[in-house]
């Protein structure tokens, strides 16, 4: 299968992008937050995009990172690197113990997904944690804070995520996954493990997830389990991705320049005209353009990386 | 102790059955899931309490009204979006994020109007002084509410056992192509009982602020875990089964509060993946699992 | 039974139940390479649950299938798909946001086993008259072309044992033509085939053999022409729904 150019020059772009941007623009947490957003965009897009199960609790990976990064900073005093991978063990040990729902179908999974995110969230802010977790009460790393370099390593890891996603949307890998997400029995007909690829998705999808947690926790190092499992992480991820378009590069990519350009613009001072207009655009999405803005596109024959 | 919690637990079973209802009977119907229930659930109670505050208005009064309104919103919100819906191919994953994204609507322009303070009602309303049953003291608020509950939930009985409509709509349930070929008129049994779907979130609605203690704009996510555990414990698509998961619901809250109370919120979470992953088809059957 | 252990499949007693009722009520058979088997009966007799038992939808709640000689009862499909078991399905579901060449592709890639030689596909689609929709996604398809790119898929994996389920119906008399001989042809380069049909014109054209089932388990095993003059099977199909 030959590799489509666009999709490799489309995301180097975008990571040259976001590593110069702080040299040009002062506002770093604003930038590390689209950094964020880019990435955690993507990392769904893995799963959903590619093998159509709707994570609504994938808050519960990012969480989990930046919960196994805080715990191993602030109780076994590990430097930020170590700690970033106990953060990506955490949403991988995380996502193994929650695959059985990957056994539910659409509807049932999207909702458990999110009870078992929620469930996370209710263990990690229990007061009766408090000696481990810190409990509601948050968690300050202040020991390790270092803005300039957690940027780099979150557009690091912005850059493996979206190779993953050009590899996937390039290799047989990522073909027979989007077979799984069409019908189960056909692509296990066609010769395809279907438990073991979207196991495989799955991981990697909740390994993105951990890693910006991680990242994100060492970056703005002081935070409560409300901001590291809002739910609101997993819906905007979710509406970039729906709103420029699964499956694709520039969907997701599209969905946060625009949509999240726009909550920056009025969406902190009124959020609740913002998530008036990106309801109203979800409600318009799904019946006039199921598969995003990029469809625009594609239906017209347009390849889109 | 023990008395008094389960006691307590099958009143709440009771209005925890009305919450969930509407959207079983939505789902059973249609085939979709109204992730929006939760917040026309919060519009009942936002409707109540200004009903109250506003013009003195009784919550059976405002039950009424919400009922009736809400039965009128759901007609041509269904014909808008519903019919349209399940023409695409994968219809019910499609439901949840419409109406995800008619949720935040709600939501917001909610907040807009109301912001983000909570509201209640004094329980007092509903009658004063406690009421003893089985030696045990229980507020009156809350044996209102479960009344109410119980005469909705008869009445949804009724309605799908009684009514040539409801005969109709079961028919719809069992085979939605069945029905079309007997020539009946899905679209308007549908509409109808997604009419009253939303009308009975409406109706938990009012009591909400009885039984949850007060409201915000921001409770539909929350509402729609507890409905969505008990339908799923009670059997999704199967309205009756409802009251079998409402029932479990409540006493085992109820439990979890008098004996676990620091843990009690982790429980709608973990009976919902608890009985997805070990009955899916729920206590009374039907498969929802894939491969 | 002269080649006894040598069949390419053997069913032996399979038994399959759906709660209370017996869809599969220990039916037997055997197949070898190059032969072309014909499952008939009336609704209802099983014979779809049978290709599904083989082809790994669902294990067998009894009995034995043996293919090239070891069990394969409740393995996984993928795992019959790569040992050289394919099936097309009555109601087929191809990847439809795929292109119709990413599709056959899929089961090139993962379907094809060791020992096998692996398929050319733009010979295949030529074959099968799908090389001008080649860059079309499946969903544009219609249904026969649908059909006709389920079987493609099917043979993608280079199957030894190939399980074909009403793959006639909706087909127009020339367009049945096409199909019986290319089934034949198939056939005739070695492999063995398990068909599935209603229309008894298309079995007497494609079959060596017929096996004739009702309520689960095989009444009449021989010639569709000796079939036809049998009393069971008479009594079975002119009492039974229909043919």
């Amino acid at each position: 299968m030959k590799l489509r150019v666009g999709d490799a020059v489309l995301a180097a772009a975008v990571v040259a992008l976001m590593a110069v941007l702080p040299s040009v623009y002062s506002n770093e947490l604003l930038l590390f937050n689209f950094v964020m957003f880019l990435t955690l965009s993507q990392g769904l897009n893995i799963l959903y995009g590619f093998t159509g199960y709707l994570p609504f609790g994938y808050v519960g990976f990012f969480g989990a990172g930046a919960y196994g990064f805080a715990i191993a900073v602030m109780n076994y005093g590990a430097g930020p690197l170590p700690a970033m991978l106990i953060a990506a063990a955490a949403a991988v040990i995380l996502a193994l113990v929650l695959m059985p729902l990957l056994r539910l179908s659409g509807a049932y999974f999207a909702i458990a997904s999110l009870a078992a995110a929620q469930a996370v969230y209710q263990v990690i802010s229990n007061p009766a944690l408090e000696q481990v977790t810190k409990g509601p009460y948050g968690v300050s790393l202040t020991g390790v804070f270092a803005p300039r370099l957690s940027y780099y390593v979150a557009v690091g890891i912005m850059a493996g995520t979206f190779a993953l996603v050009v590899w996937l949307r390039n290799s047989r890998f990522g073909l027979a996954l989007q077979a799984i997400r069409e019908d189960t029995v056909s692509a296990g007909m066609a010769g395809v493990s279907v438990v073991r690829f979207r196991t495989v998705a799955w991981l990697l999808s909740a390994l993105v997830a951990g890693l910006v947690g991680g990242v994100f926790a060492w970056h703005i190092s002081v935070f409560y389990p409300d901001t590291a499992f809002d739910v609101g992480i997993s819906i905007f991820a979710t509406v970039f991705t729906l709103f420029g378009g699964a499956t694709t590069l520039t969907g997701p990519l599209l969905g946060v320049a625009i949509l999240y350009g726009v909550y920056n613009a009025i969406g902190i001072t009124v959020p609740q005209y913002f998530q008036l207009i990106y309801g109203t655009l979800i409600v318009g999405l799904v019946m006039f353009l199921p598969n995003g803005l990029v469809s625009l596109l594609t239906r017209r024959g347009i390849r889109v990386p | 102790m023990l008395i008094g919690a389960v006691l307590s637990g099958l009143i709440f079973g009771l209005y925890f059955t009305l919450v969930g209802l509407g959207l079983n009977l939505v789902f059973g119907v249609m085939r979709i899931v109204n992730l929006a229930h939760g917040d026309f659930l919060m519009l009942g109670a936002f409707a109540a309490f200004w009903a109250f505050h506003l013009f003195g208005l009784h919550p059976l009064v405002a039950a009424a009204a919400v009922l009736v309104v809400f039965v009128v919103i759901g007609l041509p919100l269904y014909y808008l979006v519903v019919p349209r819906l399940q023409q695409a191919r994968d219809a019910e994953m499609l439901s949840i994020i419409l109406f995800f994204g008619l949720a935040q609507m709600i939501e917001a322009a909610t907040t807009i109007a109301f912001g983000t303070s909570e509201r209640s009602i004094p329980g007092r309303v509903l009658g004063t002084g406690p009421v003893m049953l089985l030696g045990q003291r229980l507020p009156s608020a809350w044996v209102f509410g479960a009344a109410v509950s119980a005469v909705a939930v008869a009445g949804v009985y009724l309605y799908l056992y009684q009514t040539r409509l409801g005969r109709l709509t079961r028919a719809v349930m069992v085979s939605r192509d069945e029905a079309l070929a007997t020539g009946i008129d899905v679209h308007r049994v549908s509409a109808i009982a997604f009419g009253i779907g939303i009308g009975l979130a409406g109706i938990a609605g009012v009591f909400a602020p009885f039984m949850l203690g007060s409201v915000t704009p921001a409770i539909g996510p929350e509402i729609n875990v507890a409905a969505f555990a008990v339908i799923v414990v009670g059997t999704l698509g199967n309205p009756l089964g409802t009251v079998l998961g409402g029932i479990v619901y409540g006493v085992s809250l109820m439990l979890m509060q008098t004996y676990l109370s620091s843990w009690a919120n982790l429980l709608p979470n973990l009976l919902l993946i608890a009985v997805l992953l070990t009955r899916p088809e729920g206590l009374l059957g039907r498969k929802v699992r894939r491969a | 039974m002269s080649h006894s252990a040598a069949n390419l499949l053997r069913v032996e007693q399979v038994v399959k139940r759906f709660g209370g009722f017996r869809a599969l009520d220990g039916v037997s058979f055997h197949l070898d390479p190059g032969e072309v088997l014909g499952l008939v009966g009336p609704n209802g007799s099983g014979k779809t649950t049978c290709i599904n038992v083989i082809s790994g939808l669902y294990p067998p709640d009894g009995g034995a299938v043996m293919f090239e000689g070891r069990p394969i009862g409740g393995m996984p499909m993928h795992m019959l798909a790569r040992r050289g078991i394919n099936r097309t399905f009555q109601s087929p579901k191809p990847f439809l946001s795929l292109t119709v060449r990413e599709n056959v592709e899929i089961a090139a890639a993962y379907g094809h086993g060791p020992g096998r030689a692996a398929p050319d596909l733009r010979a295949l689609l030529a074959s099968l008259e799908l090389d001008g929709l080649a860059e079309r996604a499946a969903g544009d398809l219609n249904s026969a072309q649908q059909k006709t790119l389920d079987l493609a898929r099917a043979l993608a994996t280079a199957p030894r044992l190939l399980l074909v389920d009403e793959l006639a119906a909706g087909l127009n008399p020339a367009e049945l033509l096409r199909m019986a001989e290319r089934l034949r042809a198939l056939a005739a380069d070695g492999m063995a085939l398990l068909v599935v049909e209603h229309l008894m014109g298309f079995i007497d054209r494609v079959t060596d053999r017929v096996i004739v089932m009702n309520a689960g388990k095989e009444i009449f095993e021989g010639t569709l022409a000796t079939a036809t003059r049998d009393p069971e099977v008479i009594r079975v199909f002119l009492g039974g729904a229909h043919g």
